[in-house]
C-alpha cells in the first residue's frame, strides 16, 4: 500500500510552466508536511540557476548545488513545513531519472537532518517522495523511498491535486525568551572555538526545550487529543503555545573553571508551526513547534558564525590582555505569506544592515517567490537599535558588529559551508548508493 | 505518615534545580563576592517573576504563583483549598489528565500528607520583545556553573488556599536562596566554591519541619559548630543529634532505596492498659529478619538479625556512618576481639546478648547494658526498667534466651496494676517485605508475658546512646 500525496493545485501550474522552459533537466524541491495517514505538498521550488555555469554544464544535475539549495531552503521554512521530496523535469529515460532522483533525495535529506539539533522521534515519517515529469508527454511518475533505509526500494505513490488545500491549516506560535551563557576555553577564543562552544550549548538548550512541558492555549492537552482544526473553512485557526522548562543536569562538582571569556545569546524570538487540517494531534503540534524553536535559534547563530568566518573578523587586533566585548545582532525573522489562500508563510532572516529589498531578492532566488516589500511581516520580532549601548567602559575596545553582506547569498554561504563542512560533505557524497 | 503539628493539613514540598552561572572577571575577593551576590539576586528575582511556575507532580495542575496564583486546569482558582489538591493527584498507574473519582481513602485524617511540586521556568512569556543578540567577551577569567538544588517545605493549615500557599512557597524559595548565598560565601576559599544543599529535619513538636542549608561534600564531623548553633537556636538538648545528615527527614511518599521496611510498628494499634502508658523506641530502624540479603540463616541467625536492626537504628539516627554489618562481618568482629576462634567466621553458630554487646562496642563504639533474668516469668517485673530505657535511651533492645532471640521495641506498662505488654519485632520471619503480612501475622506485634519461656533464663542487651550532637 503506497503513500498518497495531496498537492496544492498551484503546484501543477508551476510545474507546467517549468516544463515549457528550454532547460533540461530542471530539478527542484517539494515542500510540505508528512503525517502517518496522509502527505501534503504545498509548494514546489526549482533549483536556482548557477551563475557561472557553462551551457554544457546546464544539462547535467549538480548534486552539490541541489543539496546546498535544499539546506538554505529548509532554513526558510517555519515549523511544520519541510523538504519532503525532490522533482526532476526531463525527457531522459525513466530509470535514469529515478536513479538521479534517488541520489538527490538521499543527499538532500541526509544533509538537512544532519543539521538538526533534535533526535528523530518514533512517530516521524521517514518516507520522502520523488517526482519525475516528462516535459513533452507531461507524464508524472511518483515514487517514495524510506530515508532511514539506504537500501530502500522505490514504492509507488499517489499524486493528487486539490484546491484550497491549506486554507484550513492551523498555526501554533509563541514568543520565546532565550538566555544562554557559555564559557569560552582558555586561550582559544577564535570564532571557530566560539562555534564549538555554541554548538554544545545549543544542544544542551535544545534538550531542555525538547523535554519541556507544552501548553496549548493555556491548557495541558493529552498527547492524543485532537486539535479542533479544519472544522470551519477559511477561518484562521491559531493557537498560542507556552513552554515550561526545567534543568535536568545536576552540576555539583568542578563548579569553577578557568576560561578565556564567555559568549551569551539573549533575546526573544518568534516561533511558529503549521498543522495540516486532517485531525492533527496535540503531540504533533508540540513536536513541530519545539523543533521550530530550536531550529530558528540554531539557524540564526549559525548564520552569524558563517558571516563572521567569511568576513574574517578575527584578524582585527588581538589585544588579549584587555577585556574585549563584542555585540552581534542576530538576524531577525521576517515572514512572507504564500500566495495560496490560508495561513502559510515562509520566513527569512534579515541582518541589521540589510534592507527589505535584499529579503525579497532572496525570496525570489531561493524560493522562487515574487513578494513585494509590503507583503512582508516584520513585526513579529524586535530589531536592535544600536544607539549608545551600555557596555562596560573600555571605549577603544567597544565594537558593535553588523557583518557585511554580499549579494550572491547562496554563493557566500556555499563557500563558507565548504570551508566548515569539507570533510563531512565529501563523506556524504562518498556514501551515496 | 508523620504528624507535623496538629494544625497542619497539607505539607507542600517544592523541588527544582536552578542554574547559577556567572563570569568572574577578577580574582579579587570582594569583587568575586559581589558577582556571586548579584547572581543570587538575579535568581531571586527570577523566582519572584511571572516566569516562575510550580507544577504539581503526578497531576495536570500548574500554578503561576506570581500571577495571583493563576492555575490550569480552570477548575483550580486562587481560593481553592490546598487540601483539595489531593483530588487531582493520581496514583501510579492512572493517567494524570483529570480528576480522580471522589472515593478518597483517608486512613488517618489527623496526619499531614505531602504534595510535591516541581519548580519550572516559563520561557514563553508575552511582554516586551528584546532583539536577539550574541555577546562575546574575551577575557582570561573564571566561569562559575552550578546547579542549585532547591528544596523547600511549607506547612499549610486546613483553611489555607492556593493563594496563601503560593505566597508562602515563594517566600520560602527566596529565603532559601538567601541561605544558600550565605553558605556559599562562607565557604568560598579563593577560586573554589562549595555547592549549598538543603536538608530537612523533623524536630520535636511544636517546632516541626525545619530546613538547613549545608555545603555539599563537607562531612558531619566538620560541621559541629553549625550544629551547636542550631541546637541553641531551636533550644534542643545538646546530648543527642538532630541535625546530622543521617537525621534528615524521610518524606512518606519517598521509597527507601534499600528495600527494607522502616518502623513497621507504626502500623499497629497500641494496647490500652488501666493506668498504663506506652513506651516506644524513638527514631527510625529497619526491619532485619531471616533470609534477607540472600543469606539463608533460617534457624540460626535470629540474634544476628536483631543486632542488624539495632545497628540500623544507630546509623539512621546519625550516630554511626558504618553500614549495617553482614553475618560474616559480625563474626569477624568477634574473632577480632578474641571472643571466638577464626573458624567461627562462615559458620552457623548462634550468638547471644553478650556477643551482641561486644560487636556493638567493637564495630560501632557503643556501650550497652546487660539485664539478666533467671526465669522468663521474672520479665513481667522488669516493666519499670524497660519503660525507663525507652524513655531515656529509646534504642531497640535485643533479648536472647531459651533457644530464641528477639527485638523489643517498646513496652506498655501500668505502674499501678503491673500489667505489661511487649512490642516484639521477630527476626524469625522468612517472607517478603510485606507490611500487611508482617503486622497481621504478628511478626511485629504486641505480646503478653506468656510469650516468654517461663522457666528459661534471658539476657537483654540495652544499647546506650552516645552523648553527642
Amino acid at each position: 500500500m503506497g503513500r498518497g500525496y495531496i498537492v496544492q493545485d498551484d503546484v501543477e501550474g508551476y510545474l507546467s510552466k517549468l516544463c515549457e522552459q528550454k532547460a533540461d533537466p530542471v530539478t527542484g524541491l517539494l515542500i510540505g508536511q508528512s503525517s502517518t495517514q496522509r502527505d501534503f505538498v504545498v509548494m514546489a521550488i526549482r533549483t536556482p540557476q548557477k551563475e557561472e555555469s557553462a551551457a554544457a554544464a546546464r544539462n547535467s544535475v549538480d548534486k552539490e548545488w541541489v543539496t546546498e539549495h535544499a539546506r538554505q531552503v529548509s532554513r526558510m521554512l517555519p515549523g511544520g513545513l519541510s523538504v519532503v521530496g525532490v522533482f526532476i523535469i526531463t525527457d531522459a529515460d525513466a530509470k535514469d531519472a529515478l536513479t538521479t532522483l534517488r541520489q538527490l533525495l538521499y543527499a538532500v535529506e541526509n544533509l538537512i537532518s544532519s543539521e538538526h539539533l533534535w533526535d528523530p522521534a518514533d512517530d516521524d515519517v521517514t518516507d520522502c517522495v520523488t517526482l519525475h515529469i516528462n516535459p513533452k508527454t507531461r507524464k508524472t511518475v511518483c515514487r517514495t523511498f524510506d530515508i532511514k533505509d539506504p537500501k530502500s526500494v522505490a514504492k509507488p505513490a499517489d499524486w493528487k491535486y486539490q484546491s484550497g488545500l491549506c486554507s484550513s491549516w492551523a498555526t501554533v506560535s509563541c514568543s520565546l525568551n532565550v538566555d544562554m551563557l557559555l564559557p569560552l576555553p582558555n586561550n582559544r577564543t577564535s570564532t571557530g572555538n566560539m562555534e564549538e562552544c555554541l554548538k554544545e550549548g545549543l544542544k544542551a538548550w535544545a534538550h531542555q526545550i525538547e523535554s519541556g512541558l507544552c501548553l496549548i492555549d493555556g491548557k495541558r492537552l493529552p498527547e492524543d487529543s485532537e486539535l479542533t482544526v479544519g472544522q470551519r473553512r477559511n477561518v484562521r485557526q491559531t493557537y498560542t503555545a507556552q513552554l515550561l522548562i526545567t534543568t535536568e543536569n545536576k552540576r555539583l562538582t568542578d563548579v569553577i573553571e578557568q576560561c578565556g571569556g564567555s559568549v551569551s545569546v539573549t533575546g526573544v524570538i518568534h516561533s511558529r508551526a503549521y498543522l495540516h487540517s486532517n485531525k492533527p494531534k496535540a503531540r504533533l503540534a508540540e513536536k513541530l513547534l519545539k523543533r521550530d524553536v530550536v531550529s530558528t535559534v540554531a539557524t540564526r547563530v549559525q548564520m552569524m558564525l558563517e558571516e563572521l568566518l567569511a568576513s574574517d573578523q578575527e584578524s582585527k587586533g588581538s589585544c588579549r590582555d584587555k577585556q574585549q566585548k563584542e555585540l552581534f545582532c542576530l538576524p531577525h525573522r521576517i515572514f512572507c505569506p504564500l500566495k495560496v489562500s490560508g495561513p502559510l508563510c515562509v520566513c527569512d532572516y534579515q541582518f541589521s544592515d540589510e534592507g527589505l529589498s535584499e529579503v525579497t531578492e532572496r525570496l525570489k532566488e531561493m524560493l522562487d517567490i515574487d513578494a513585494a516589500e509590503e507583503d512582508l511581516d516584520t513585526r513579529q520580532e524586535m530589531t536592535f537599535e544600536i544607539t549608545g549601548c551600555d557596555i562596560t567602559p573600555e571605549p577603544t575596545q567597544e565594537k558593535v558588529e553588523a557583518p557585511e553582506h554580499k549579494k550572491n547569498y547562496i554563493g557566500v554561504a556555499m563557500a563558507t559551508v565548504v570551508a566548515l563542512l569539507a570533510t563531512a560533505a565529501s563523506m556524504l557524497y562518498l556514501n551515496d548508493i | 505518615m508523620v504528624v507535623v503539628d496538629s494544625e497542619t493539613a497539607t505539607v507542600l514540598r517544592v523541588k527544582g534545580l536552578l542554574e547559577f552561572r556567572c563570569q568572574l572577571d577578577s580574582t579579587d575577593e570582594q569583587l568575586v563576592r559581589n558577582v556571586i551576590s548579584r547572581t543570587f539576586e538575579t535568581l531571586r528575582s527570577q523566582v519572584k517573576s511571572e516566569s516562575c511556575v510550580l507544577a504539581v507532580s503526578d497531576s495536570p495542575v500548574i500554578i503561576w504563583p506570581n500571577k495571583d496564583a493563576y492555575a490550569t486546569p480552570e477548575e483550580i482558582t486562587p481560593s481553592t483549598l490546598c487540601e483539595d489538591m489531593h483530588q487531582w493527584i493520581q496514583a501510579d498507574e492512572q493517567e494524570s489528565s483529570g480528576k480522580k473519582s471522589s472515593k478518597k481513602k483517608s486512613k488517618k485524617s489527623s496526619v499531614a500528607s505531602v504534595i510535591n511540586l516541581r519548580l519550572m521556568t516559563e520561557v514563553t512569556k508575552p511582554g516586551p520583545l528584546s532583539a536577539p543578540i550574541l555577546t562575546k567577551t574575551v577575557l582570561k577569567s573564571h566561569f562559575v556553573s552550578v546547579t542549585l538544588p532547591l528544596d523547600c517545605v511549607v506547612c499549610t493549615g486546613r483553611s489555607d488556599t492556593i493563594k496563601d500557599a503560593c505566597e508562602q512557597l515563594i517566600e520560602a524559595l527566596t529565603h532559601q536562596l538567601c541561605e544558600m548565598e550565605k553558605v556559599t560565601l562562607q565557604n568560598m576559599k579563593g577560586m573554589t566554591l562549595l555547592v549549598p544543599e538543603p536538608v530537612h529535619f523533623l524536630l520535636p513538636e511544636p517546632k516541626g519541619l525545619v530546613t538547613v542549608v549545608y555545603p555539599v561534600g563537607v562531612p558531619d564531623s566538620q560541621l559541629v559548630a553549625q550544629r551547636k548553633e542550631l541546637h541553641q537556636q531551636f533550644e534542643l538538648p545538646d546530648d543527642r543529634p538532630y541535625f546530622r545528615r543521617a537525621n534528615a527527614y524521610h518524606f512518606p511518599n519517598e521509597p527507601y532505596k534499600d528495600g527494607y521496611l522502616r518502623n513497621p510498628h507504626l502500623a499497629l494499634t497500641h494496647p490500652t492498659l488501666d493506668n498504663g502508658k506506652v513506651y516506644l523506641v524513638q527514631g527510625i530502624y529497619s526491619y532485619h529478619h531471616y533470609m534477607q540479603d540472600r543469606v539463608d540463616d533460617n534457624g540460626w541467625g535470629c540474634a544476628y538479625r536483631s543486632l542488624q536492626t539495632i545497628c540500623s537504628w544507630f546509623q539512621q539516627q546519625g550516630y554511626v556512618e558504618l553500614p549495617v554489618p553482614t553475618h560474616k562481618e559480625i563474626q569477624q568482629a568477634l574473632v577480632d576481639v578474641g571472643d571466638k576462634q577464626a573458624s567461627f567466621v562462615g559458620s552457623r553458630q548462634w550468638i547471644g546478648s553478650i556477643e551482641v554487646q561486644a560487636v556493638l562496642s567493637h564495630l560501632l563504639g557503643l556501650t550497652s547494658k546487660i539485664l539478666f533474668v533467671s526465669q522468663g516469668a521474672e520479665l513481667a517485673s522488669k516493666g519499670r526498667e524497660l519503660a525507663n530505657h525507652f524513655l531515656t535511651e529509646g534504642t531497640p533492645v535485643m533479648i536472647g534466651g531459651g533457644v530464641l532471640a528477639h527485638t523489643i521495641l517498646g513496652v506498655a506498662w501500668s505502674e499501678t496494676t503491673g500489667q505489661i505488654r511487649y512490642l516484639i519485632l521477630d527476626p524469625h520471619y522468612t517472607g517478603a517485605e510485606d507490611l500487611q503480612v508482617i503486622t497481621d501475622k504478628g511478626w511485629c506485634g504486641w505480646k503478653g508475658p506468656d510469650f516468654w519461656d517461663q522457666t528459661a533464663y534471658y539476657n537483654l542487651c540495652l544499647p546506650q546512646r552516645p552523648k553527642v550532637i
